[in-house]
């Protein structure tokens, strides 16, 4: 009796373990990593909720999105986070590195994007930029060179603790042109950041710094993500020789398969206007539909980085660029600061 | 029967060796084997020799050493007269000055280095003071500086140094004071000759542990240094999580950990002669 028991028991386990596997190629949750933030919630309001209700699949976001944290999930060999937010810069690295795999475009079957937002290994689902902020009443700087003339824009500086968001601004404040910043001449910039380093109060890691300290008082010029001080009072700013950069969202190597196609479904959401718009309405960060600015309230336009008017005055970040230099150029970074 | 009832005991600690091991040891061994052994190229040595040739992340780790030098000394000399001054208080008072002492601990250090931005910040309390009263006319910088950094650092880690010191200096038998007072000698060289030898071993050791804290902080530089004291905890930090360059941060770690294992191993002769 307990032995025939046993037999049936070990009879059914296989179909036991059958049953679950059917019911686990019914996806019902996918996990992802994104930068966190308002960002995250734009997700969350514009692209998630809709690919939700549609689909019932729930998305589980996490944060924050370190390159250190995609290499320690592949190594590792996981295989439960399928979509992972990488900058451009990260993008390629990842690619490099062998951590991403490229996505299957005809399973997205996307609405019209800008082409640099379709990228063989990412889906550029949002445009942010690297603009000059200053606190309201402050002499407002109309270019680079008048950005980093400390004399006739007396005031402190806030600037990104990255070379990849600091260096370029500071090549173009000796004369060089967008179109001609790269190859960076990293060693202009450097000698144009020793020339003010004393006006510079604070290397921010965070993007949250860099108002918190004009509001504070503390530093009088910024540069920052646009996001971060649009539309507020407190704060001018301005789009012209700013730096348009995309976030995309790429798929983990080692992912299952039914969790992929999950996320090429919510990729679909992200291409689709309307939820664009509803996600804009969370940050002032755009999707990548040249339909978009349309649906954009007329306003509010001259906030947006992507919108016309603000896409034709900046120029794009050379990702590859930073790719193969971005190690080397790190380690000056690093001796730069050892100076200050 | 001694053998027996030792083995028994190693029966109860082994779920706790075994976690150690797992959790703890076996990791360390890894990640100082990162920087030694590549996936299909074996040993190398190139990410030591990469730290030679570009000598910035050692000098990084220079500039550690020298912050916590600095902050260590500050910490002395705030830490030496406030557990002096304690020894002298009553048992209540006693009570009262070790509990603002200990309190802190109970605050997130992440609170408590924000609020310094509230106390030193241009618009913070001690600049509005000292602008109010005349003494300066611009505010004066205390943060996103070595000296933010120092303040930051010293007032997280008070306790390690005061605590100690004021053990050692309660134990301090009154009578030897007295005796060498009767002997003729001021105060003065009864302190220098009889009382700060005696607490010097816990001097020693307290700040041999605050150097040593010192060496791996994190978030005061993030936070009060603003971007403008590279140190090797943050710089660990880009290398492991935007780089990533495991390797290399593997290599900087393991000389990290052989400087302050020697550091530790002072500290464990001090603290012996201490507690002696």
């Amino acid at each position: 009796m307990k032995r025939r028991t046993f037999v049936g028991a070990a009879a059914a386990l296989p179909a036991v373990s059958l049953l679950s596997g059917t019911a686990r190629a019914q996806v019902k949750e996918i996990r992802m990593i994104e930068s966190g933030g308002k960002s995250g919630e734009s997700i969350e309001v514009g692209y998630i909720e809709p690919f939700t209700k549609k689909t019932g699949i729930k998305v589980i976001r996490e944060s924050p999105n370190s390159l250190g944290k995609l290499r320690a999930l592949v190594e590792s060999g996981q295989t439960s986070t399928v979509l992972m937010e990488l900058g451009s810069g990260t993008l390629v690295q990842a690619k490099n590195l062998k951590l991403i795999e490229p996505i299957d475009w005809a399973a997205v079957n996307p609405a019209p994007m800008f082409p640099e937002a379709r990228n063989e290994y990412g889906f550029g689902y949002q445009y942010f930029s690297t603009i000059m902020a200053w606190r309201a009443g402050a002499k407002a700087p109309k270019n680079w060179a008048e950005f980093f003339d400390t004399k006739a824009f007396p005031g402190k500086r806030c600037l990104p603790d990255f070379p990849h968001y600091s260096l370029p601004f500071a090549v173009m404040a000796t004369g060089v042109p967008a179109d001609k910043l790269f190859p960076l001449d990293v060693d202009a910039g450097f000698k144009k950041l020793n020339e003010i380093k004393k006006d510079i109060a604070v290397w921010w890691k965070a993007g949250a710094q860099p108002p918190q300290l004009m509001k504070d008082n503390e530093v009088q010029y910024v540069i920052c993500w646009s996001g971060r001080v649009v539309g507020d009072p407190a704060f001018g700013c301005n789009f012209a020789g700013g730096m348009a950069d995309l976030s995309y969202f790429s798929i983990v190597k080692g992912s299952k398969p039914e969790d992929r196609a999950a996320a090429y479904k919510l990729m679909y959401e992200m291409s689709l206007p309307a939820n664009q718009a509803k996600a804009a309405t969370v940050v002032s960060y755009t999707g990548p539909s040249p339909e978009l600015d349309a649906l954009l309230p007329k306003d509010k336009l001259s906030e947006f980085p992507s919108s016309k008017q603000n896409k034709a005055v900046q120029w794009f970040q050379n990702a590859e660029w930073w790719a193969a230099n971005g190690e080397a150029v790190n380690k000056k970074w690093e001796a730069f600061k050892l100076g200050l | 029967m001694n053998k027996a009832s030792r083995l028994e005991g190693f029966g109860f600690i082994a779920p706790l060796l075994v976690l150690m091991v797992v959790a703890f040891n076996a990791p360390i061994v890894y990640m100082l084997g990162l920087a030694f052994w590549e996936k299909g190229r074996g040993f190398t040595l190139e990410h030591y020799e990469g730290l030679l040739e570009a000598p910035v992340y050692l000098r990084v780790l220079g500039n550690t050493m020298r912050i916590a030098l600095i902050a260590t000394l500050a910490n002395i000399i705030i830490g030496y007269p406030l557990a002096h001054w304690m020894r002298g208080l009553g048992r209540r008072g006693r009570m009262i000055a070790l509990a603002m002492v200990v309190l802190p601990f109970w605050v997130s250090i992440l609170v408590r280095t924000y609020a310094w931005i509230v106390v030193l910040g241009n618009g913070g309390l001690v600049n509005r003071a000292l602008q109010w009263s005349g003494l300066t006319d611009a505010p004066v910088s205390f943060l996103y500086n070595e000296l933010g950094v120092t303040i930051g650092m010293a007032n997280v880690l008070l306790p390690f140094l005061v605590l100690p010191l004021f053990a050692a200096m309660t134990r301090i038998d009154d009578r030897l004071l007295q005796a060498a007072a009767s002997l003729g000698a001021p105060p003065r060289t009864i302190f220098w000759k009889v009382y700060f030898p005696l607490t010097l071993p816990a001097l020693a050791a307290g700040a041999l542990l605050v150097f040593i804290l010192c060496l791996g902080f994190y978030v005061t530089p993030a936070i009060l240094g603003g971007g403008r004291v590279p140190m090797i905890s943050n710089l660990l930090d880009t290398l492991i999580n935007q780089i990533p360059r495991w390797e290399q941060a593997s290599a900087i770690s393991t000389i990290l950990l052989i400087v302050t294992l020697l550091i530790f191993a002072a500290y464990r002769r001090l603290d012996r002669k201490a507690s002696a």
